[in-house]
């Protein structure tokens, strides 16, 4: 039964928390080594199972994907081999899955028809954040892997182009701008919108669009509340495009 | 039930062989408790690639925190689910010290982690740390499952500050406990937030599953040791008062009869917390010790009247119900490692010792009990003691204050002096906090080890 000490104690846990927490923080770099040289990741091109492809009429309907608030399928209308309209014919519904749904798949279907891939970038919706992630973006080239199956997760990991998975910290508006090979200007699309929540105006996104040419890196995260969404409709585009072998 | 032998090397050495002292697993605990948290260190470590900028410091710095939290908040939680392991090898004490200093530090670091990631999220919005109620604001709104955290850690903040050392004392025990036990809510609402909101776990399915199966495990461990253990013993012994004794001057000793209760896996020096089913003694739950060995048919606490409920109990009719949780408590002759005990009781403190005195195993000479009080009136159960030391050839003293309220002289030379070999003895305590003190400071220094002084105190 030892004199107890409350006030060195507390000082004592104190001191130790707060130095563990910054000797933490200070070991971890301050960017990711393995995020240049790592191979974009494949895009799990889901099974074609569950796609209903109506060649005649020139709509293709990709397989329906799950995410984590509901399951999401794109159907494409094709005419000469380009693809006139997108739409989704399922989508995460309800809470705050309806606001994000409406948000989000426009603008999805508008980039899908004006991408003409699965090349297209995660919308950012609500209030969730995530952080982005250096090199971990999906669909840069269309990978045909049809019959296989991923876990969610994974797909969510991999398919997502500048988004870590899931909730937690994140920007207004910051997500990474991806590319296509043939170099700048060929149509850097990049649908992320700053936060929901707060009144912006609404050609912001357009503005945000031209900046990130201009500065050709910039460094934006993804709102995740919207990129299950996106990671879905990637997945189910990229499905309905396998159909119909473009 | 005990024999006691007469005396001789052949009995000394007899009832040496009998000791085999368990050592508490504090240690052990300990350290798997540190392995733990490493674990949930290691879980952000490897989520975390890169850490870009001060925002994403500050936002990391939050997430930490706020993994470490919600893995201590757990063990909060465990180390009051009366588990049999904690309260009868650790001690109820002990483990309930460790339940208030976790549980403030627990709290301290929810707050961290609420002050740094909404001020991680005002940077990468690219606002200051002025805007951080706005941002809190929102991010109530907007991310799943936050307003139930919200809630939940409102909760936690008003327990903490009720149990603040000055607010505490000036609220009924009862109030206080009642208001204590939302903390089962309050870590079910925050529960949800981490699982959904959390970073690390959306990444990482494995940590999800951890996560569920540490918080559950806990609650089937409360649920089982709280509620349906309690429920069991007292269907199986069904507890009454028999008579209520008046020993002393504001001393009473309760009486309780029911079937089985040397089946309880009660000895003596555990006490029970007993709930007496008596109009205005209900929802009340108070830890006494048996007074004596527990026998068949009866059980015995003796009890000072220092509040409203330990007044209450004079006023016990026979027949009374009683609903009894244990036994608890890790002061039993399972701890003791030597074959001479010295048993060191203060005013009411003599409770576990009687039961002690009477069940100890020991040769004549070997058990002692200093006996202290403030007069000789106030020396409760003396008859019953005097007549066991006679039976087992147990030394008896006793200690009072003399007419003038001069203070007996419990030191290391006094004790040195009464008991010679006292370096080689066992002590056993249990007293006021301030006498307790000064009688462990006595003991070290007559030369007593301080893994040989074994001491219950409920003072946090």
């Amino acid at each position: 039964m030892k004199k107890s000490h409350p006030i060195r104690r507390v000082v004592l846990a104190t001191a130790a928390t707060v130095s563990g927490v910054v000797l933490l923080l200070s070991l971890k770099p301050a960017t990711d080594p393995a995020g240049a040289a790592a191979a974009p990741p494949q895009q799990a091109g889901a099974s074609a199972q569950g796609g209903a492809a109506a060649a005649g009429s020139g709509t293709v309907t990709g397989s329906a994907v799950q995410t984590q608030y509901g399951a999401v399928q794109v159907r494409l209308t094709v005419s000469n081999g380009k693809v006139t309209q997108a739409e989704a014919v399922q989508a995460p519904k309800g809470g705050r899955s309806d606001q994000i749904t409406a948000d989000a798949v426009p603008k999805l279907n508008q980039a899908a028809v004006t991408a003409q891939s699965a090349d297209i970038d995660a919308v950012s919706g609500g209030g969730l954040r995530a952080q982005a992630q250096p090199g971990r973006r999906g669909g840069r080239q269309r990978r045909h892997r049809r019959g296989v199956r991923r876990d969610l997760h994974e797909r969510r990991l991999q398919g997502v182009p500048a988004v870590r998975a899931g909730p937690g910290e994140g920007g207004r508006g910051r997500c990474r701008i991806r590319f296509r090979g043939r170099g700048y200007g060929h149509g850097c699309h990049r649908w992320c919108r700053p936060d929901a929540v707060r009144d912006r105006p609404a050609d912001s996104v357009p503005k945000l669009n031209q900046a990130a040419v201009a500065a050709g890196n910039a460094d934006i995260d993804a709102v995740s509340g919207a990129t299950y969404t996106s990671a879905g409709y990637k997945q189910s585009l990229q499905s309905a495009l396998d159909q119909a072998g473009g | 039930m005990t024999t006691t032998l007469a005396g001789g090397r052949a009995a000394r050495r007899q009832t040496m062989r009998r000791i085999r002292p368990r050592r508490s697993p504090a240690v052990p605990l300990l350290l798997a408790v540190w392995a733990g948290a490493a674990g949930v260190l290691w879980l952000w470590w490897s989520n975390t690639p890169a850490i870009a900028d001060q925002a994403g410091k500050v936002l990391n710095a939050g997430r930490i925190t706020g993994l470490l939290a919600g893995y201590l908040m757990a063990l909060v939680v465990l180390q009051m689910a009366r588990v049999p392991a904690l309260e009868r090898r650790v001690g109820s004490d002990r483990v309930a010290r460790w339940h208030a200093m976790s549980g403030r530090y627990t709290i301290c670091l929810v707050l961290a982690h609420i002050f740094l990631t909404m001020w991680g999220y005002a940077l990468q919005a690219g606002k200051t740390l002025g805007d951080i109620v706005q941002q809190t604001i929102d991010s109530i709104d907007q991310l799943p499952d936050m307003g139930k955290a919200a809630i939940g850690t409102g909760l936690l903040v008003l327990i903490g500050l009720v149990s603040v050392g000055g607010v505490r004392k000036r609220l009924p025990y009862d109030t206080w406990y009642h208001i204590h036990l939302m903390t089962y809510a309050a870590v079910f609402l925050t529960f949800w937030h981490q699982i959904t909101t959390g970073n690390d776990f959306a990444v990482e399915p494995t940590a999800k599953t951890v996560w569920y199966v540490l918080y559950g495990t806990v609650t089937a461990l409360v649920i089982w040791y709280r509620v349906i253990t309690p429920v069991r013993l007292n269907l199986r012994h069904r507890m009454r008062v028999e008579a209520v004794i008046e020993e002393a001057p504001g001393i009473v000793s309760v009486l309780i009869s029911g079937r089985k209760l040397h089946r309880m896996g009660a000895e003596a020096g555990h006490f029970f917390r007993w709930r007496f089913l008596a109009p205005g003694m209900r929802f009340s739950s108070h830890p006494y010790s048996l007074s004596a060995a527990p026998r068949p048919s009866t059980l015995r606490i003796t009890v000072k009247a220092n509040g409203d409920h330990s007044a209450a109990l004079r006023e016990l009719t026979p027949g009374t119900r009683v609903w009894a949780e244990g036994p608890y408590g890790a002061m039993t002759a399972s701890r003791r490692s030597r074959g001479k005990v010295l048993l060191v009781a203060g005013g009411v403190g003599i409770t576990p010792m009687r039961a002690l005195f009477e069940t100890l195993p020991g040769a004549a000479g070997d058990i002692t009990l200093l006996y202290r009080a403030n007069s000789t009136q106030d020396l409760a159960l003396w008859d019953e003691l005097a007549k066991i030391a006679d039976e087992r050839g147990a030394r008896l003293m006793y200690a009072v204050n003399s007419p003038d309220g001069e203070r007996p002289d419990i030191s290391a030379e006094s004790l040195r002096r009464k008991i010679p070999d006292i370096d080689s003895h066992d002590v056993f305590m249990c007293g006021p906090n301030g006498f307790a003190q000064s009688v462990y400071e006595a003991l070290r220094g007559a030369g007593v080890p301080a893994r040989r002084i074994h001491h219950e105190s409920f003072e946090m």
